[in-house]
């Protein structure tokens, strides 16, 4: 008689929280494991010491930016893949719509409703250099703060190359 | 969206267990984030999925001049039921299926189109 009850409020329970989970990672903030080296040195960087190298970041993800779609220039953001909607990417924004970027081979102008990814890793790095603009319709939020491994907590820093972006 | 929808606006409704589960067919009509503006939201009729290959007008006010492009892989290819006036993926090129956010099954109001939604117009 008792186990019934017992076990009908543990599912409630966590019923609950996975409702409210849920609605949090959805719009506020959501925990994301990092996974590659592109972004390194931001983020996995390669070390030499087995135990840097055991197990990937993980970064905190804020989701207010996407009520307004407002970025900044070195903002980081996670955005679905242009070629495939289920893997998500990490990288950096370098240019906003309206801006001019130049890659090796020419300058690309900007679309509207679009942004200019790129890798702090530009050696390994597939980025915008390869998949062109990115909708910022696509983009999932922006990361914030590093949460693991302990010694490299702290927040994740605005970086604008200046040199190879000039703004409208 | 005429005729399909209303010049003075409908109520419709959209489910989003399609768009995740990836059981769009061509002919559904959809909402999708504008790729050109990300806080628009827009509604249009789903043409062709990855890899298809889609005909279309590119003026149709001007001229009957006809354009075949095949849809790059992740993209869908969208367009407004009344291509004369419509900026679809005619003018914005193919569409990631990211942007998708769901498929419109049902509308409300007005009262007179309650039901589902019909299919392309020929």
């Amino acid at each position: 008689m008792g186990t019934p009850s017992v076990l009908w409020n543990v599912a409630k329970k966590c019923f609950t929280v996975g409702l409210v989970s849920l609605t949090v990672s959805d719009r506020f903030a959501s925990i994301v494991s990092v996974r590659g080296g592109s972004m390194s040195p931001t983020f996995n960087p390669k070390t030499n010491t087995l135990f840097g190298s055991l197990s990937d970041d993980y970064v905190l993800v804020e989701k207010f930016c996407l009520q307004k779609y407002k970025f900044s220039h070195g903002d980081v953001v996670v955005f679905s893949s242009p070629y495939d909607h289920k893997e998500k990417h990490v990288k950096r924004i370098i240019g906003l719509p309206g801006d001019w970027v130049g890659t090796h081979y020419d300058v690309v102008k900007v679309p509207e409703g679009h942004c200019w990814v790129e890798g702090d890793n530009s050696a390994s790095s597939m980025d915008s250099r390869s998949f062109g603009p990115v909708p910022l319709g696509l983009v999932n939020g922006r990361v914030v703060h590093i949460l693991w491994p302990p010694h490299r907590v702290g927040s994740v820093e605005r970086k604008a190359p200046q040199q190879r972006v000039s703004s409208s | 969206m005429l005729p399909t929808l209303n010049i003075s606006g409908n109520l419709l409704l959209a489910e989003r267990i399609s768009t995740r589960t990836g059981k769009l067919r061509p002919g559904d009509v959809v909402i999708l984030r504008s790729p050109e503006s990300p806080r628009k939201i827009v509604c249009k009729r789903l043409i062709g999925m990855e890899g298809d290959q889609v005909t279309y007008v590119v003026d149709p006010m001007n001229s009957d001049r006809c354009q075949t492009v095949v849809v790059p892989k992740g993209h869908v290819w969208v367009e407004g039921d009344n291509i004369y006036a419509s900026k679809d993926s005619r003018n914005f090129g193919a569409v990631p299926y990211g942007l998708l956010k769901g498929r419109v099954f049902w509308t409300v109001l007005p009262r007179k189109d309650f039901g589902s939604l019909a299919p392309k117009p020929k």
